[in-house]
Formats: structure tokens, sequence, C-alpha cells
């Protein structure tokens, strides 16, 4: 039996007097690859900016609704935010490795959580390095710079030091969308590895993509969740016309 | 703009892939109905034009398989295009074996054009008529997306069920009253089983045109006379 990990519950999101996600209500999977697809301005990236509660940066963002994590609304009072974000990596579209070495990158976030041991610190690197599929490449250069890495490299470096913290979610922000095919194809391969550990959401414009590695898929459109479900049925037979349009290639 | 010109040929290609399944449907009949006509009317030749147009049947197939597997691999379709896709390729061997039966029924009116018939072929014909609505109108839905004539055929298999089983008693007493009787007999029957078998085919291709048009799995069973135990 699955367990929800992200609940939401009939989320409203404003960007000033923009109504830019409308009524949003679903549960997300511990242990599960979740992909977002919808053209562009349908409101999956500013979804997932609602689970870190990076939206608070906006300050014309205004949120009604729910979303619960392993029981705990997370607009709720009291909610630590900082732990919310240890607790929620996130990966960009364009690889944003931190000005400083492979090995600071990796170590930031944990030392930011206050980890100060270097003993403990190395062991956190090399096994985030190892759970991004980098540490074989960049173990005899950990004090390189990290912008020194190939693009692929440097998307694999700003995995690990996602899952550097130990989240329990990974949110991915169109993670292949600025590498090569060879790089996305293994960004794709460490994603099915990465389920083993973590609960996954990826926005994603790439529709094979979303077909290839998740294990849901939620479209969204002009601010509303059209259909949710299992990725084989999306894909082969939706049951809104909207969602078929779509992945068709009728529009968007 | 670029998008809406790849859906422009994608739905380009899959009108492409549809006809060539209505022609290899439209092939597929005529080959049952002419065998059959040549067997009531033992008429070696018109079998023989049946069995050399096997090749013309076959080379379709093999042509609509590239065709299917290109167009999977230029689009990578999905929803209702997938499904068309892949239910295409199932359809055509469907298609192509009922063309193969017409080869087999052809071979056996070659054998019997200069044997007296031990009686007058009724019921096979009749067969051949019902199997020959039934594609018809099998191909008719896929080709309009029509779900109602597609779930039509089911009963109709029915039918050829029916009379299968009533050539099966018919000449079992024409053997049964003289042994003499057996071979040919023999070939009747199977003749008689070969169209029932091709009415199963074609409730083949009638659920993966259900399947293509509500994304549903359709089983015939569902719309059909409850078996006999």
């Amino acid at each position: 039996m699955e367990r929800v990990q992200i609940s939401t519950k009939k989320l409203d999101l404003y960007y000033g007097s923009a109504h830019v996600l409308k009524d949003v209500t679903f549960d997300i999977y511990e242990k599960t690859v979740t992909a977002f697809i919808g053209p562009s301005g349908c409101g999956k990236s500013s979804y997932i900016r609602c689970i870190n509660r990076m939206n608070d940066f906006i300050p014309s963002a205004r949120v009604e609704g729910e979303i619960v994590i392993d029981g705990q609304n997370i607009y709720g009072p009291n909610v630590d935010v900082i732990d919310l974000r240890r607790n929620v990596g996130m990966v960009f579209q364009k690889p944003n490795p931190f000005p400083m070495s492979v090995y600071d990158n990796v170590a930031y976030g944990p030392r930011l959580h206050g980890v100060r041991g270097k003993e403990e610190l190395d062991g956190i690197v090399k096994r985030s390095l190892m759970g991004a599929a980098l540490w074989d490449e960049v173990k005899d250069k950990l004090s390189s710079p990290g912008t020194g890495l190939s693009g692929g490299q440097q998307q694999r470096l700003c995995i690990a030091r996602a899952i550097a913290t130990e989240p329990e979610i990974l949110l991915m922000d169109e993670p292949t969308s600025a590498l090569d095919p060879m790089s996305t194809a293994r960004i794709e391969e460490l994603i099915r590895d990465l389920k083993q550990s973590y609960t996954v959401v990826i926005v994603t414009h790439n529709m094979q993509q979303a077909a290839r590695i998740s294990d849901r898929t939620a479209f969204f459109l002009l601010g509303d969740l059209v259909e949710y479900d299992s990725t084989p049925k999306m894909f082969t037979s939706p049951e809104d016309k909207r969602t078929e349009d779509y992945i068709t290639g009728r529009f968007g | 703009m670029e998008g809406i010109n790849t859906r422009k040929r994608l739905e380009a290609d899959l009108a492409e892939l549809k006809r060539m399944v209505l022609r290899l449907g439209k092939m597929s009949e005529e080959a049952v109905v002419k065998a059959v006509w040549a067997l009531k009317h033992q008429d070696a030749k018109v079998a023989q034009i049946v069995l050399d147009k096997d090749d013309d049947i076959d080379a379709l197939t093999g042509a609509l398989d590239s065709a299917c597997m290109h167009f999977t691999a230029r689009y990578q379709p999905l929803g209702e295009d997938l499904r068309t896709v892949t239910s295409v390729m199932h359809m055509a061997v469907d298609l192509e074996r009922i063309g193969d039966y017409g080869g087999n029924i052809a071979k056996v009116a070659i054998a019997l054009a200069d044997t007296e018939l031990i009686k007058p072929l009724i019921d096979i014909p009749r067969m051949v008529e019902v199997l020959s609505v039934m594609m018809d109108r099998t191909l008719f839905a896929f080709d309009i997306g029509d779900e109602d004539a597609a779930r039509e055929i089911f009963a109709k298999d029915d039918e050829l069920d029916d009379l299968e089983k009533q050539i099966m008693r018919e000449l079992l007493i024409l053997m049964m009253e003289d042994p003499k009787r057996i071979e040919q007999a023999s070939q009747l029957l199977n003749v008689a089983r070969t169209l029932e078998r091709a009415g199963d085919h074609m409730t083949n291709v009638a659920e993966r045109v259900l399947y293509i048009l509500t994304g549903k799995t359709v089983k015939a069973s569902e719309f059909r006379r409850p078996k006999e135990r």
C-alpha cells in the first residue's frame, strides 16, 4: 500500500491578482517519481515552488489551502521553513553550482544545518556524490571548482548538493532541458535510482521523458490540475480530451 | 508553427496507415469471397487467381508493418495515436490470416473442381456472406471511428458459429450414410471451420477498433451469446 508523502488540498496560488493555481487537490506518493506536464505558464513550476515555499520570496504571492507533508500542513503556523527546505531539495533547469569547490558545494547544506566534523562531512560528501553517480569522476578533484565541470556533471553536482541534507523529497524543475542527450540519459537513469530513497517530483516539457521515468503524471493547464493518473494510463488512454490533445501535440 | 506542422504530418502519415489497413482488409475479404465462389461453382481458374494474389496480401502486410515501425520511430506517438498504430499492427496479422484462409479454401476448390459435390453448397456461401458483412462493418467502423458499428459484429460471429454447427451436423449425416463421402465431407468441414476462424479474427479486429476509440480493452464475449457448457 503506497504511503502519501505530499497531500495537496484545495490549493490556490495568486501572484497579485493573477490566479496561478486553482483549487488543486491531489496526493503524491512516497518514493515514486511524479512528472508534471503542461504548456508554458500552466502553473506546474509555480506548484513545485509551493512545496518548498520558494514562493515566499515573491512579495505578491499568496497561498490558500494546504500542502500536508508527513502529517503537517507546511503553510500552517509555527512551521520551520528552514527545516522544510532541508527536507525538500531542489534542482533547477540550468545547473547552478556555487562558485566554490566540488566538496564545498556538497558540504554547504550540511554545514548550514550545523554539521562541523570533518570526518562526518567527508562521509556526507562521498555518499552524496555517489548517490548522484558523480563520485568516480570527481573523487580525485574534490577541491577543484564546481563550475569547471561539464554541464551534465554540474547538474549531477547540483543533485548531490540537494541530497546532501538527506531530504525526503526532491523537486526537479526541467533538470535535463539544458543538457545534451547523453547527459540527459544519465540523469534519467539517476532519477530511476533516486526514487529508491527519495520522493521525486519532476517538471518536464518532454513528454517522452515523463513517459520514460515517471510512475504518475499530472497534467496542468491554465492553473487547473486537469488530470492525474498512472503514467502508462495517461499516455495511452487519458480520460480528459484536453490531456489527449496536449499529449498528441494538438496544442502546447 | 513547427508543432502544428508536425501534427499535420503525423495525421497525414496516420491516414496512410489507415488506408493500407483498409486495402489489406478488402484484399483479404475478396480472397475468401472469391475462393468460396470458386468452390461452389467448381471453377479452378478463379481459385488459382486467389492463390496467385496471396503474395500481394503478404507484401502489403509487410509494408504495413514497416510503415508502423517508421511511424513509431518518427513520432513516438501517445494517446489515441499510440493506440492506433499498435492496434494497426495487430489488425494486420488478423487480416493477413484471413487472406491465407482464402488461399486454403481455394486449394480445396481446385481439389474438388472436377468431382461431383456430395451436396449443393448453400450454407458455406451463407457463412461467407456473414463474414463479408462482418469485415465490411468492422473496416467501416475503423475508417470513420464508429463504436456502435464495431460492437454489432460480435453478434454476427454467433451467426457464423451456428452455421458451422449446422454444416457439421449435415455433413456428419452424409458421412454416416456413405463412407465414400468422408474425404470430401472432411474437406468441406475444414472450409466451414476456416470461415468460422476467420470470424474470430474479425472479432479480434473489432476489439482493436473499440480499444482505439475508447481506450478500454473490450472482450467480444461481453457482447456475445454465453458459451454452452
